[in-house]
């Protein structure tokens, strides 16, 4: 599989060069040339180059930590690049070390997130206005006449069926991303200047309205506005890009003609050959009576889902973004209410109504946003541990603190925790630091099933391989795991399979030999149909 | 993973130097910031204390028996309010509570005729039933707790005034109940026994239970807490109700102290009970909501509001003086919490240890709590 990545990628990049012996002569709209950031420990990029041309939709793909975002921000001026890079728009040109959201202004670039920043209770007006500042008269009084005229225009302009009265709740999501388009480039002339940056458009909308979304982008690029067209979901990438610039691991792959791409092609590039780095192999299943059987689940975005796990296992649980995984856990957990379906955990019906009862059941919970929804930051790390059974240190009628505090101890050296002492308040820990004290909680409970929601996000490589050599301590003790990790080169090798999950729905599973980084990108990015890792 | 490793060395030598060199100043900058309202209150008793023009009148044992018992009253009410914020949630109500139950004992004791252990009960029930509906709009409806507390305060001055339509109740009110808050113990009035027992009943709670470790826990990030298997509404709610009683209390000692009732009484205590609140969590347990500096917050402002009194200032300096040091309170715990998350690991020792005494929650989170639950 490796081999044929590689072979693969060599044909490429011959075709890269006949690309650019056929590139026009026409200076690019944008260049990005000897791009680097470097953030304390870590190279986000090295050496990037970018070139998108007027009039075109130039596609920026790449795995998680790749460095899109990173590339994003330092155009955008939210971060500056290290010494010696160098951007351009049209005739704004600046050193890479002092970009800043002047310049970002000035030039014309523009950047749409994924959660558009939107005010959805205003009116398309107001939220025009509110990237614009209103039309007033005497720089006091808004005159809503007037407002309402120009965001008429600016409609025509964009081509948005919307009026602009109407509250933006009362609008598509595909017509809410207009708007926010509209929004960001009103006060470009027109369209000969300036970069539209589209972070993850499209995954947010309903499979029929990404063909409205797309259709207008077309119609933009046309007109000359160039757009940097960052996405996930590489069909509809190959679909509408003109040329794609693929990031591995900071370093630019090369930019490729859409045309001359396809899937496979186009993944082998993102993912490359493995890189260095080695995740433990899980020990064999043996046990084959499940542990948890879930029957026909539907709860929140969940519908008829069915997943089984046994002692010694772990299933992963693939999927974009949106597609219910975080769901699926929540709702074993006892935290998503569930609407039709069962549960059998240890061949009884689990009722789990809070988490409360599902961690009597034995089951762990290690949530997504650990920032949000596990860890208590101005706690000391000692009190973080013992959260989870505060209770066992409830004796003669006072906290057994001595106890707790030399228990916590053993626990943050089986498992790993790097701290000046337990009493350190849990925020002067880094973040896979923190990670470790979170699931020192659940493991010291010796849970039977263990929920992980993105385990190592946010978790340096280092941490991320001792994180995983605690969860497969708890497997080869006879737990059962449930694994979420969006980055596909970490699930493969640490799943026995993988289910696959698209908008709610199982819409497959891998197994081995097919269970590799690549097959799961493929299943990944089908929005629908089976993909039985054929 | 060599990396690693490499990172793991220098994390653990670099605090290591660098802790023995500030060691000595980091020391006594903590026992300043923990001290420093004792101080402070000390310093002020002596001020007044020597002062020629207030220092006879400051010191008789009249005065000082009197700041003490009639203190006592403010310090329960600002126990109650401790309790809640503990988990992030404003109770404003519980002056309200100690106002209506003030009616109540008043009422029911003196023209109803009740005895005592009924009056006494029947305020501490009507107590908890206030908290009980607090509890219910906050934790199970998810209203405001500020909001919605503010309301109730306000609803309950209105409910006295409707009682007792504006006038004093003294009438049968029997000398014996009236004499119990007049008398000492050792010296010390009754009523500020009281306020420590009840203190050290509230420290045990949030401190050495684990009730109290979850009411933190909800303080520092209740979703986490939620996630944890803690059943947050029925923590977030015994906690009004917790409150409500501690109002009560204060209704009954109250009546005791003053022998009568008036539907102004409560309005008294919001905001003396509110500053001390605040100036409590800038010692003690700097950063985080505690019992012992709501004590001593609670006869700072005593203090310092009797001998301005007897200095001969107008009337208009308890308000004004109540009002800076609310602000001042304030804005010293809110800045103590938000350096002590922002102290680097080094630290890390002498802050927590602090934190382990008990069970109270930073004061940014209480803001941040009170805006969220926010419809």
């Amino acid at each position: 599989m490796q081999a044929g990545s590689l072979g693969r990628l060599e044909d490429l990049q011959i075709s890269e060069q006949t690309v650019s012996g056929n590139a026009v002569a026409e200076r690019p709209r944008v260049e990005v040339r000897n791009l680097s950031k470097t953030f304390p420990g870590m190279r986000a990029l090295s050496d990037v180059d970018l070139d998108i041309r007027a009039g075109e939709i130039h596609a920026l793909v790449g795995g998680n930590g790749s460095g899109k975002s990173t590339l994003i921000k330092i155009l955008t001026g939210v971060y500056q690049g290290d010494e010696g890079g160098v951007l351009r728009t049209g005739d704004h040109e600046i050193a890479a070390e002092d970009s800043s959201p002047e310049f970002a202004r000035s030039a014309g670039i523009h950047v749409v997130h994924q959660d558009l920043g939107v005010f959805i209770d205003m009116s398309v007006a107001e939220n025009i206005a509110l990237g614009h500042g209103y039309e007033t008269a005497m720089g006091i009084q808004v005159r809503w006449a007037s407002q309402r005229q120009r965001t008429r225009r600016l409609l025509e302009r964009f081509d948005i069926e919307a009026e602009p009265g109407t509250p933006l709740r009362a609008l598509s999501q595909a017509v809410r991303t207009q708007v926010a388009i509209a929004r960001a480039l009103q006060d470009q002339e027109d369209d000969s200047e300036g970069l539209l940056i589209l972070d993850e458009p499209t995954s947010s909308l309903p499979a029929h309205e990404v063909e409205l979304l797309v259709s207008t982008l077309r119609r933009y690029a046309t007109r000359g506005q160039a757009i940097l067209y960052v996405s996930h979901h590489l069909e509809e990438v190959l679909d509408l890009a003109d040329r794609i610039t693929v990031l591995r691991d900071g370093h630019t792959v090369g930019t490729f003609e859409a045309a001359a791409l396809d899937e496979d092609a186009l993944i082998g590039l993102i993912v490359g050959r493995q890189i260095d780095r080695v995740f433990p192999a899980m020990p064999a299943t043996t046990a084959t009576t499940p542990l948890l059987e879930v029957h026909n689940l539907c709860a929140g975005p969940l519908e008829d889902v069915s997943v089984s796990v046994t002692p010694g296992e772990v299933v992963g649980i693939g999927g974009l973004l949106g597609s219910g995984r975080t769901e699926l856990l929540r709702a074993v957990f006892g935290d998503l209410p569930v609407r039709s379906g069962e549960m059998i955990f240890d061949g009884k019906r689990l009722k789990a109504e809070s988490p409360a009862e599902a961690m009597k059941a034995g089951i762990a919970y290690v949530p997504e946003n650990r920032a949000v929804d596990a860890a208590f930051h101005d706690l000391p790390v000692f009190a973080n541990i013992s959260m989870a059974n505060v209770r066992d240190y409830w004796t003669l009628g006072r906290i057994a603190y001595r106890r707790m505090r030399s228990d916590a101890k053993l626990s943050m050296a089986e498992f790993l925790v790097k701290a000046s002492s337990g009493e350190a308040m849990l925020s002067t820990l880094s973040g896979g630091n923190q990670q470790k004290v979170i699931l020192a909680r659940w493991l010291r409970r010796k849970p039977r099933l263990l929920l992980l929601d993105e385990p190592t996000q946010g978790v340096d490589v280092g941490a991320r391989a001792e994180i995983y050599q605690l969860v497969r301590n708890a497997v080869s003790e006879g737990a059962a795991v449930l694994l979420v990790a969006s980055d596909f080169e970490e699930l493969a090798p640490i799943a026995d399979r993988v289910v696959m999950l698209s908008e709610g729905r199982v819409t497959g599973e891998v197994r081995p030999p097919d269970l590799t980084a690549e097959r799961l990108m493929v299943a990944a990015n089908h929005r629908t149909g089976a993909t039985n890792g054929h | 993973m060599a990396t690693e490793i490499r990172a793991g060395k220098q994390g653990g030598e670099r605090p290591r130097a660098s802790l023995r060199e500030v060691n000595v100043g980091r020391v006594a900058l903590h026992g300043l910031e923990r001290g420093g309202l004792p101080i402070l209150l000390i310093i002020m008793f002596a001020f007044f204390a020597l002062d020629s023009k207030s220092g006879t009148a400051f010191t008789s044992s009249g005065n000082l028996r009197n700041i003490l018992g009639n203190q006592a009253v403010t310090g329960l009410v600002a126990l109650g309010m401790v309790v809640p914020l503990v988990s992030g949630y404003f109770d404003l109500s519980v002056a309200g509570t100690t106002g209506i139950t003030n009616v109540a004992v008043a009422a029911t004791i003196g023209p109803h005729q009740w005895p005592v252990i009924g009056t006494i009960a029947f305020a501490l029930a009507m107590g908890a039933l206030i908290g009980f509906i607090n509890g219910f709009l906050v934790a199970k409806m998810r209203l405001s707790g500020f909001v919605v507390t503010l309301g109730s305060y306000t609803l309950l001055g209105g409910l006295s005034l409707f009682y007792t339509k504006g006038s004093f109740i003294t009438e049968k009110i029997p000398a014996s109940f009236g004499q119990w808050g007049s008398a000492t113990l050792l010296g010390i009035p009754r009523p500020f026994w009281l306020l420590i027992i009840v203190g050290l009943v509230v420290w045990y709670t949030l401190a050495h239970t684990p009730f109290g470790r979850y009411l933190e826990s909800i303080g520092s990030n209740e979703e986490a807490a939620r996630l944890v298997g803690i059943n947050v509404t029925r923590m977030i709610w015994a906690s009004f109700v917790i409150s409500g009683v501690l109002g009560a209390i204060a209704g009954v000692l109250e009546t005791s102290r003053a022998g009568s009732a008036s539907a102004e009484t409560g309005a008294a205590f919001l905001f003396p009970a509110f500053t001390a609140v605040f100036l409590g969590a800038t010692t003690i347990r700097p950063g985080r909501y505690n019992v012992w500096g709501t004590l001593v917050g609670t006869y700072f402002v005593a203090i310092s509001v009797s001998g301005l009194t007897l200095l001969g200032a107008n009337i208009w300096v308890s308000p004004t003086f109540n009002g800076v040091a609310l602000i001042v309170a304030v804005a010293l715990s809110t800045l103590i919490a938000r350096a002590r998350e922002r102290r680097s690991a080094l630290a890390a020792p002498n802050v927590a240890r602090q934190s382990g005494n008990g069970g109270q929650a930073s004061l940014q989170q209480a803001g941040s709590n009170a805006s969220a639950s926010d419809p």
